[in-house]
Parts: C-alpha cells; sequence; structure tokens
C-alpha cells in the first residue's frame, strides 16, 4: 500500500473522483473532544413543496437546522443565517422532485450559464437549466430514485429514534439522534445536501438572499466581471483569525499531522 | 487521400483531426460525451454553458462521465480483489475532452523525460525506456502548440534550471496576468528555501487571442470549464478542423470497436463501430474508415484496444500505465485571508523538485536503495471552493467531534475560512514511473450502460514514489512555514482518497518505440501490427514526466499526425 494508507485516510475518501486536485486536506488522525449547544427553533418554511409532505418537510428542515443552525437554533449563530434561512428544505425538495422532469427542457441539475445577472444587467442565464443528454438522464434517475428512497427511509428512522416524531423532540435530543449509529448514513446525506443548499448559487433552490455565501464572506459568481489586477495581487491585509474553540482544535489537529 | 475516424475530440484527437483535415483527409470525429460550446466552427467568439457555479462542476460533475453510468473499478495491485468502483481519474468526457476542465498549465517536459534511462539510468522494478525522439526533436513542436493554443509566459522570469533542461527559441506568445496572492506568498517560500520559482506558463489567454476574450481573473478555473473561454486549448485545432468543410463532429456517440481484417502484415482497420444512447435505448452504427486515429485518453483508448483485440506482439498493451505521483502541501495563514479564489489557479511554479541532482535528493536516494529519486513541478498557491471546504470540515468534525459533528462548530468553520480563504497550497506533480504491473484491463464483471466491460485499474505508488514523497515532504512544509504560515502540512495524494489516484493525469498503456517486440505503437505513435490505425493520445507516453502533460500530448500529436498527413 502507497504511504498514508492508514484507517483515517480510507475513511476519508469515501468522496473521491473529485475533479479538483487542488482541494487539499481531507482529513487526518482522530482525537475526540466534545462540542456543546442546544436551544428552541420556530417554524418558517417556504409554503409548498413538490415532492416531501408537509410532515417529511418538517422533519427535513429541523435535521438540516441542527446540522447548520441559524439565530433561532443556536445562541452563537446570533446574526448567521443556517439552513432554515438559506431554504435548504427547499433547495432538497426541488432536487428530488425534479426527477419527474428529467426529461423535460429544464430539470434541475445543471444550471446554466455562462452567467447570473448578480454582475451584469440583462436575464439570470443561471436560472435556464440545462437539458440532460440520454446518458445523463440515466445516470441521474438512477442517482435520484436512491436518494428519495434514502429519504423515506432517513425520515422514519429519525422519527422511530424520536420515538414517534423527530420534529417534536427537543434540540438537543435531535442531536444526539443525528449522532447515532443507525442514523449516521442519513445524517452524513443530509449534511452534504445542507452543504449544497447552503453554498450552492441560489438557482438551484437554496442560498436564499446569498444567505450561504454572506455569511462567509464568499463573494460567488463573479462573471462577467471578474476581478480587477489588483484585486488578485494586493494582500488584503492583517485579519487574524479568532483561533478558539472548534478552529483551534482543528488547527492543532492539522499542525500535528 | 481517404477518410479517416478520429475517435475523441480533446487535446490529441483535435490536433490530430486537424492535421488530417488540412492535408485534405475527411475527418469524422467521434466523441463519447455531449458537446457544450457553441460556434465551435464559426467565427469569433465561441460560446459555452460553463460558469461559476462549483455544484455544477465539483458535484455534479456537468463535464462528464458521470460513474453511475460508466464507471471504473480500482485495485491497488493485482494479488488483491477489486476495492473501488466509481470514478477512477476519469477526465472530462465531452468535446474538448481535458482540455475543458484544465486551468491549463503547460510547463514543458525536461530532455531527461525524453532520455531518462539513458541520462539518469535504470529503476528496480521499473520498465524504463527512453522515447524514440529527444527534445530537440518535440521542441518545434511544443513552439507551434504555444502560437497555436495561446499561452502565456515570460522567457525573462525563467530560472536557468528549467532553460537547461528544456530551451526555449523565444519568447512566450503572451506575456503573463496578474500574479495571485496566495501564489505569489508561496513562492517567496520556495525562493528561501533555493527553489526557483516563476510565473507559471498557461494556455490562458493574458490578452485577446484567436479571436477568443482575456481572462478576467474569475478565479473558477482549475476543475472549471471557463465562462468565457479565455483558455479554449482543444477548441481552436477543432475549429481549425472544421472550417476546412471536410471534418464531421459527432458528439454523445461511443466507438465500441475498431474493425480489423486480416491477419499478420495485412491486418488492418476497416472502420469503427458505434453506440449512442436515445430516449428509446441504445442505437448501434458502423462509420468506414481508411485510417482510424484513438485519442479517447490513455485509459479509454486502452479499453477501445482491449475490446477490438488488438495485436499486441509485445505484451504490453495496456501496461505500464502512470497517473504522476501528487503530494498535496496545505499552507494555513491564520492572519491573513490570502484570496486564492481571484485569479487563475496557481499563477507561480517552481520546477527544481524535478531534478535528481537537487541538493540531498541523490544521498536520500542512496540511503533507501533506490539509484536517484525525482519529484517533480510543484503548482504554488492553490485553494478551494466553499462546497469542497464544507466537506473538509464534515469529515474534520467526525474526527473532532464525534459526539456532535455539526452544528454551530461547523458554521464556525466555515466562517474562519482556514481551509479556503486562508489556505494557499502546493501540488507537487511528481514523476511516477512505468511499471509492467500497473495496467489497464477489461473489468471481469462491471459494466457501463451499453453493457460494455469497463476499464479496471491496477495502480499503487511504487517504492520509488514513495521514498520520493518522504524526501519532498519536509521540503514542502518547510517551504510553506518560510512563506509565513502558521500550520503546514504534505501528504500524498492517497492518504486521504484510501489509495486510489486522485491527479487527473493519465498517461501510457499504448507506449511508442521503434521495436515492436518492446513497445505497442511505432515511433510515431501507429499501432504494431496494424498498418492503418493510429494512436495520438497521453497513452502513447513512454514516461510520465514530472510536469503537466497535455500540451506534450498535443505537441506528440502534431509530430505524429503531421509525419503521417506528410
Amino acid at each position: 500500500m502507497p504511504a498514508g494508507g492508514s484507517a483515517a485516510a480510507g475513511a476519508a475518501g469515501s468522496r473521491p473522483g473529485s475533479p479538483r486536485r487542488r482541494t487539499v486536506i481531507r482529513a487526518i488522525p482522530a482525537a475526540a473532544i466534545l462540542g456543546a449547544s442546544g436551544c428552541t427553533a420556530p417554524p418558517a418554511r417556504p409554503a409548498t413543496f413538490q415532492f416531501f409532505n408537509s410532515h417529511e418537510a418538517a422533519v427535513v428542515e429541523a435535521a438540516t437546522a441542527r446540522i447548520a443552525p441559524g439565530p433561532a437554533d443556536d445562541p452563537a449563530e446570533a446574526g448567521h443565517p443556517g439552513a432554515r434561512e438559506a431554504g435548504v428544505t427547499g433547495y432538497i425538495d426541488k432536487m428530488l422532485a425534479t426527477l419527474g422532469a428529467l426529461t423535460g427542457p429544464a430539470p434541475i441539475i445543471f444550471a446554466g450559464g455562462p452567467w447570473s445577472n448578480r454582475h451584469t444587467s440583462g436575464p439570470d442565464l443561471m436560472a435556464d437549466f440545462i437539458p440532460l443528454d440520454p446518458v445523463t438522464i440515466i445516470a441521474w434517475r438512477k442517482r435520484l430514485e436512491g436518494w428519495r428512497k434514502q429519504y423515506m427511509e432517513g425520515i422514519a428512522t429519525l422519527d422511530s429514534l424520536a420515538g414517534g416524531d423527530f420534529t417534536a423532540a427537543a434540540p438537543q435530543d435531535q442531536d444526539k439522534i443525528l449522532a447515532r449509529q443507525e442514523a449516521s448514513g442519513f445524517t452524513s446525506l443530509l449534511f452534504e445536501h445542507t452543504i449544497e443548499g447552503l453554498y450552492a448559487n441560489p438557482e438551484y433552490g437554496g442560498n436564499r438572499g446569498l444567505a450561504g455565501w454572506t455569511d462567509i464572506g464568499f463573494p460567488g459568481d463573479i462573471q462577467p466581471r471578474g476581478y480587477t489586477p489588483d484585486q488578485v495581487e494586493r494582500s488584503d491585509g492583517r485579519d487574524p483569525v479568532a483561533a478558539t474553540g472548534i478552529v483551534a482544535d482543528v488547527l492543532k489537529l492539522l499542525g500535528v499531522v | 487521400m481517404g477518410k479517416a475516424v478520429v475517435i475523441g475530440s480533446g487535446a490529441g484527437g483535435s490536433v490530430a483531426a486537424m492535421e488530417l483535415a488540412l492535408a485534405g483527409w475527411d475527418v469524422v470525429v467521434f466523441e463519447k460525451g455531449p458537446n457544450r460550446f457553441s460556434n465551435l466552427g464559426g467565427e469569433g467568439p465561441i460560446g459555452t454553458m460553463f460558469s461559476n457555479d462549483d455544484l455544477k462542476m465539483g458535484v455534479r460533475n456537468f463535464a462528464g462521465p458521470d460513474p453511475l453510468v460508466f464507471p471504473r473499478t480500482w485495485r491497488p495491485n493485482a494479488t488483491v480483489p477489486v476495492q473501488y468502483t466509481g470514478s477512477v481519474n476519469d477526465l472530462p468526457q465531452l468535446v474538448g475532452g481535458g482540455t475543458v476542465h484544465w486551468d491549463a498549465k503547460v510547463p514543458r517536459f525536461w530532455d531527461i523525460d525524453f532520455q531518462q534511462l539513458s541520462a539518469i539510468g535504470p529503476v528496480p522494478d521499473a520498465d524504463l525506456a527512453d522515447w524514440p525522439f529527444g527534445y530537440s526533436d518535440i521542441a518545434p513542436y511544443y513552439d507551434e502548440v504555444e502560437k497555436l493554443i495561446g499561452v502565456q509566459g515570460d522567457l525573462r522570469a525563467m530560472p536557468d534550471i528549467v532553460l537547461r533542461h528544456a530551451p526555449r527559441g523565444g519568447q512566450f506568445p503572451m506575456p503573463p496576468g496578474p500574479q495571485q496572492r496566495s501564489s505569489v506568498a508561496v513562492a517567496a517560500g520556495a525562493a528561501a528555501i533555493g527553489l526557483h520559482p516563476y510565473p507559471f506558463p498557461m494556455a490562458i489567454n493574458s490578452e485577446p487571442y484567436n479571436g477568443q476574450r482575456a481572462c478576467n481573473d474569475c478565479g473558477f478555473c482549475s476543475g472549471y470549464g471557463c465562462p468565457v473561454v479565455a483558455r479554449p486549448a482543444a477548441l481552436i485545432p477543432l475549429r481549425l478542423a472544421l472550417r476546412t468543410g471536410r471534418v464531421t463532429l459527432v458528439p454523445e456517440t461511443m466507438v465500441t470497436r475498431v474493425q480489423l481484417t486480416g491477419s499478420g502484415a495485412a491486418a488492418r482497420a476497416t472502420g469503427v463501430g458505434w453506440v449512442r444512447m436515445t430516449s428509446r435505448g441504445p442505437v448501434t452504427g458502423a462509420e468506414g474508415a481508411d485510417l482510424v486515429v484513438l485519442a479517447a485518453s490513455a485509459i479509454e483508448t486502452v479499453r477501445l484496444a482491449l475490446l477490438s483485440a488488438f495485436p499486441d506482439a509485445s505484451g504490453k498493451l495496456g501496461r505500464r500505465l502512470m497517473m504522476h505521483s501528487f503530494l498535496d502541501g496545505t499552507a494555513i495563514f491564520p492572519d491573513e485571508r490570502m484570496h486564492a479564489y481571484r485569479g487563475r489557479s496557481t499563477t507561480q511554479c517552481a520546477e527544481d523538485a524535478a531534478d535528481p541532482d537537487f541538493p540531498g535528493a541523490r544521498a536520500f536516494a542512496k540511503a533507501n536503495g533506490l539509484p536517484y529519486i525525482r519529484g517533480g513541478i510543484m503548482e504554488l498557491g492553490g485553494s478551494q471552493d466553499p462546497i469542497s471546504e464544507a466537506q473538509a470540515y464534515q469529515t474534520l468534525l467526525g474526527l473532532t467531534r464525534p459526539a456532535k459533528p455539526f452544528g454551530t462548530d461547523f458554521k464556525q468553520l466555515m466562517r474562519s475560512s482556514i481551509l479556503r480563504d486562508r489556505l494557499a497550497g502546493c501540488s507537487l506533480v511528481g514523476d511516477d514511473l512505468p511499471y509492467l504491473g500497473h495496467t489497464v484491463t477489461l473489468d471481469p464483471t462491471v459494466r457501463d450502460v451499453f453493457g460494455l466491460p469497463v476499464a479496471q485499474i491496477t495502480w499503487s505508488y511504487g517504492k520509488y514514489e514513495q521514498v520520493a514523497q518522504q524526501f519532498w515532504i519536509p521540503q514542502v512544509k518547510k517551504m510553506m512555514a518560510k512563506a509565513g504560515a502558521a500550520v503546514t502540512l504534505a501528504v500524498p495524494d492517497t492518504f486521504n482518497s484510501g489509495g486510489l489516484p486522485t491527479g487527473s493525469h493519465v498517461m501510457g498503456g499504448m507506449m511508442m518505440g521503434a521495436d515492436p517486440a518492446t513497445s505497442v505503437t511505432d515511433s510515431y505513435g501507429r499501432v504494431h501490427g496494424l498498418d492503418n490505425v493510429y494512436v495520438a493520445d497521453g497513452s502513447v507516453f513512454v514516461t510520465s514526466g514530472a510536469h503537466n502533460p497535455t500540451n506534450t500530448i498535443m505537441a506528440v500529436a502534431l509530430r505524429n499526425m503531421r509525419h503521417l498527413a506528410g
């Protein structure tokens, strides 16, 4: 085996095939420390869903708000929109619903291009989704059917671990359920889709009001404007990170390797 | 002139189509994937559907292939069963091929890359050989490719070690663009440890060129299709081919077999069979041809050769698969946001690590029982985008917060951006030697969407690659510390992938050589034993070099196809 063929590396290798080699870093050895948090959250969601029924949507909303909490979900997130505010449930619903539209003119799989209207006048060309070729339709049918099944089973698992209704459990109990071994596969999938719903271009249905990008200071798509040579070359100046809590722990972990 | 079929429309296939069409051949170019461009054969700017969209490219793989319909399998060596089915170093599958997702870095191979066996010597277990030509033979074709597709760089900024091993006749067609803050910072660290960084030559327009736009440094570069087509690469020879009026480009159509007739010295191709998916299922067909050129990229070209039962007198067909030996370096700058998301994905490089005589390298090799070691070119200052950053935290939270691997900790990490905005990395593209045991074969059980056996990859780093990595890891870390990073980390790419190759550089399997007993294709890429079948992609490489391979693929294709076309 090549150097570094450790258990940690193997576990981290669950998402290979990324075309980006410079995606440096995915994981490292083990070190276990505990986190904490907990608070209640008010309901706030789009009126209608295309795929989820109202209970399923409520479970996904509650779970994704634990994964990426907003101001209403965790006091540490005051002023920081989370999954709820970014519309992550709507993003997931739209994605799963597009199974029925894969052969149509605009399945919600690949947003158009070459740019949106965020940095130029004119239409948002990213809002024109691209029709799929026949082979790609087959692949996405398979993928979305698999995800639909995982969502139905996963929601049932969360409800069952909560004694019937996940949404009725206290936030701290919801956290514990999401971290349970029985739910780990579904939690991992929800985490991946929460990430996408927070940080993907808003045309896909999440990142509402650019909430995800704004919170992390990422400008997002920048065409057709691009950056000036000065913006590329200059130092933006000293801006020390607050190296406390989880940030300190991750820096420490990475520094040890 | 007759009719030629070219299989694949990427770096090699585009050049083959151009050369053949300009010489008067009628050419049909089959491309397995779709066409995401408009106005290819016309005048003025080429249109595209690519955009600044991390989900579309990084997650949903808009450039294809989708592993649910076109998987591959992988095992580290032939003594163990397949360990993975899915994407294995896939290159984009669409019109333009690998020149669509690349960030267009075009360093040249060194003189010793073409003569590694005779110039530096053999390495135990490796099937080292010289190429059938040397640097001085291929240099004019490098020049021509640079002019053809448009390359930026600065001869005056190039260090002696590069010009000694890869001399240039003159200045680049275009000057370098803005230098990224992140690249310049890491380059300063490189200089501090005795390396010689310089502006990375790249096939990106720093000014309008070929009727295409200048790059505006949007930053969605490595891993993305360019939204303004400022790095058209293969699209330029494709355009020149289409403009002859003798070329037909057929996308979404997979060649499944090269049809052969005769045997022995009379063996030759008569055409190809193809399959295309429609809404009513697969449709098959055939195309007769006087000449067949395979340019589907190293792994898929070998797969097609195996599906077509090519003659294999040397026993080397599908052997000597090379991927490059990658090191991933991570430098975290807690006191400054390095904004590597602006600009052309690593604007500085250093080539010193390709030198077997780098101070200390020979002694380290000897201490580990090897005659020498080589690293390769370092790409300085890259980072990643929010979705892949978030995925990294998802993994790290599982290790640091197993009781609750999500929540505000996740969001705090995202706001800190230690693995994006404060990150400036280093990718080292190392020499991966040719081993007879590193192979592409037909998987005995896994099939693609058309029911055909997929490519099974058998590959892992050998001792040479691992020793070179162990020598260069501390150097890379030292470089990043000198650059001012507070946290530095360097690991082989396989550390994070469970052993799978990750670098999207694929070479070998149809090696060139003068002797049919020891090579698969002749000195010009013609398949030994098949009079009218040529190969024009990275599969003909004899060694992997220690540099990004695409411009070398194009230069070699240009040399070989010009020889053929006369």
